[in-house]
């Protein structure tokens, strides 16, 4: 005890004191810039992502019409003002019968929803009938308030997703029109900072990444266009209304893999059953859905074509990347992570596989290839 | 001119000479004044310094150094020796057959000194290849060349040294049937 006097222990306690101060300081200047830095970049992400997505699918065609008389910018804006035009037709086109729709579903909403309880309470009643003891539950007072929670949220949240969109609609195509005209030299300052040593790996793996997305994003986003095209014209053909409504949701929702189709045929089967009854064109619909949408044309037809089955994901992993992208991003988020994940498993893909390639002792070509 | 203008609007006379270094190496003599152009934005100029290793036997081979200024040692290790196979120095340039097709480095390279090199990789002449068909056929034709003309080298050279063995192996069996 002699080896400490009073004035070490005051030492010591300064000392712990001050370490301990700093410490805290660190942390609060730490967590202040980190919020700081979600604050400023919150609602960046998802139209980067979107970009980033616009950019791969419209890069075919910039590279098409561009040349050496035409410089990539013009070039761009050839195709900015061709889309343009495209969705001006098709909005002068469509918007009267798609406004009038929009005003009639949401009188219809209420009345499906209502016809929905209908068909749950005769469910109920059957079930009752025939299974005596479930008369101690009740079906339709337990699904009621949340389907009808469901309804309220869509009306709700339409306008303000509505408001997100918009914002959207500035920022996905400037962010793609930079990222189009200058992609090339981002990747290429991004890349120039990996060290001598790795920089050509770096590079030649950027490249065989990169070509491995352009196709998986430009192989989806077709997949969507025809699936939903196909459920359009299939629905068009009986007196379903808001056939073109149901073929783009179902093409939207045909991006998340195994959920999404059958999430996507729900309404258009729900209306069926509503508007029509049973009856041959119900089942008519059903078909289009189930066999013609999803077994034969998508899953004989496009999958094979367009999208290579290494990039399928394990079902867990799917139903955990809808989870987070919902908690992220809302519906978009739900739509989009689903792809995120499948591009990040295809560049761990492609990493591996160069790897693998490379660590193989080939030394029969190797005599014959001097570098 | 007060110093901070001409300063500012001065012409990048480094992009000028990287221009006029590729157009002395013998790889590029095909290429026509706007492809330097090209050419200028597709390679990547990057700095070594002395006893650097550029890459190993064995690691994946995508592309050529020319080197602009500096040295280079090509050599291969067995067993912990490092047998040297060439020294190279500015204008001259290495890796060129793993241009078009993916392979293996044969060799490893090391810098001597303080070196710059610009690489040109299978990557950025695929890209080229879509955007300026032109420009990329002067410049495979050019490599195209320059491979052929050391593929002939090298036949040569193995037609000399068999005949060299077979006399060897003759004059041995010679030797024992004395």
């Amino acid at each position: 005890m002699q080896s400490f006097s009073r004035t070490q222990y005051l030492l010591l306690f300064i000392a712990l004191t001050a370490a301990i101060a700093t410490g805290l300081a660190i942390f609060t200047s730490v967590s202040a810039t980190i919020t700081m830095v979600q604050m400023a970049t919150s609602g960046l992400v998802l139209p980067l992502i979107l970009a980033l997505i616009v950019t791969f699918v419209l890069d075919p065609a910039v590279k098409f019409i561009e040349r050496e008389t035409i410089s990539r910018t013009l070039s761009i804006f050839l195709v900015y003002a061709l889309i343009t035009l495209v969705l001006f037709i098709a909005v002068t086109w469509l918007f009267p019968p798609w406004r009038h729709m929009w005003a009639s579903l949401e009188y219809d909403l209420p009345r499906y929803t209502a016809g929905f309880f209908t068909f749950i309470r005769d469910l109920e009643a059957g079930l009752q009938q025939r299974l005596p003891f479930l008369s101690a539950y009740d079906l339709t007072a337990m699904i009621r308030p949340m389907a009808e929670g469901i309804v309220a949220e869509i009306l709700v949240q339409t306008p303000r997703s509505a408001l997100r969109i918009g914002s959207l609609l500035i920022l996905v195509p400037l962010f793609s029109f930079f990222f189009l005209r200058d992609g090339d030299r981002i990747m290429r300052a991004l890349i120039s900072l990996v060290p001598n040593r790795y920089f050509e790996m770096a590079h030649d793996l950027s490249f065989l990444v990169s070509r491995q997305m352009s196709t998986f994003i430009r192989g989806r986003i077709i997949e969507a266009l025809i699936i939903g095209l196909v459920v359009t014209i299939g629905l068009s053909f009986t007196d379903i209304r808001y056939a073109p409504l149901l073929g783009a949701f179902a093409g939207v929702m045909n991006l998340i893999p195994y959920i999404g189709p059958l999430i996507g045929m729900v309404p258009g089967i729900l209306i069926a059953l509503i508007d029509l009854g049973v009856g041959p064109q119900f089942w008519w619909i059903v078909t289009v859905y189930i066999l013609i949408a999803q077994v034969i044309v998508d899953n004989f037809i496009l999958i094979p074509i367009l999208i290579s089955r290494v990039s399928n994901l394990h079902p867990l992993i799917v139903i955990l990347a809808i989870i987070m992208g919902g908690r992220l991003y809302g519906v978009l988020g739900m739509i989009i992570g689903v792809p995120v994940a499948s591009i990040i498993k295809i560049a761990l893909l492609e990493i591996g596989q160069y790897r693998r390639a490379f660590s193989l002792p080939d030394s029969i070509s190797e005599p014959e290839r001097p570098g | 001119m007060n110093p901070l203008w001409s300063n500012i609007f001065r012409k990048k006379s480094e992009e000028d000479s990287l221009a006029y270094f590729l157009k002395t190496v013998p790889l590029f003599s095909d290429l026509k004044g706007r492809d330097f152009h090209y050419l200028e934005s597709l390679v990547h100029t990057r700095h070594y310094d002395a006893g650097e290793i550029v890459f190993e036997e064995g690691d994946p081979g995508s592309g050529m150094y020319v080197i602009r200024n500096g040295g280079v040692k090509i050599f291969t290790r067995s067993e912990k020796r490092e047998e040297e196979l060439a020294i190279l120095g500015a204008g001259d340039f290495f890796g060129e057959t793993t241009l078009t097709a993916p392979a293996s480095r044969a060799a490893s390279a090391r810098t001597l000194e303080s070196t710059e090199l610009i690489g040109l990789f299978r990557a950025d002449l695929l890209e080229l290849a879509q955007k300026y068909p032109a420009t990329a056929n002067r410049i495979l034709l050019g490599v195209t060349r320059i491979v052929s003309e050391r593929l002939q080298a090298a036949g040569q050279e193995i037609r000399r040294l068999r005949q060299a063995q077979d006399a060897a192996i003759a004059s041995s069996s010679f030797d024992t049937e004395m």
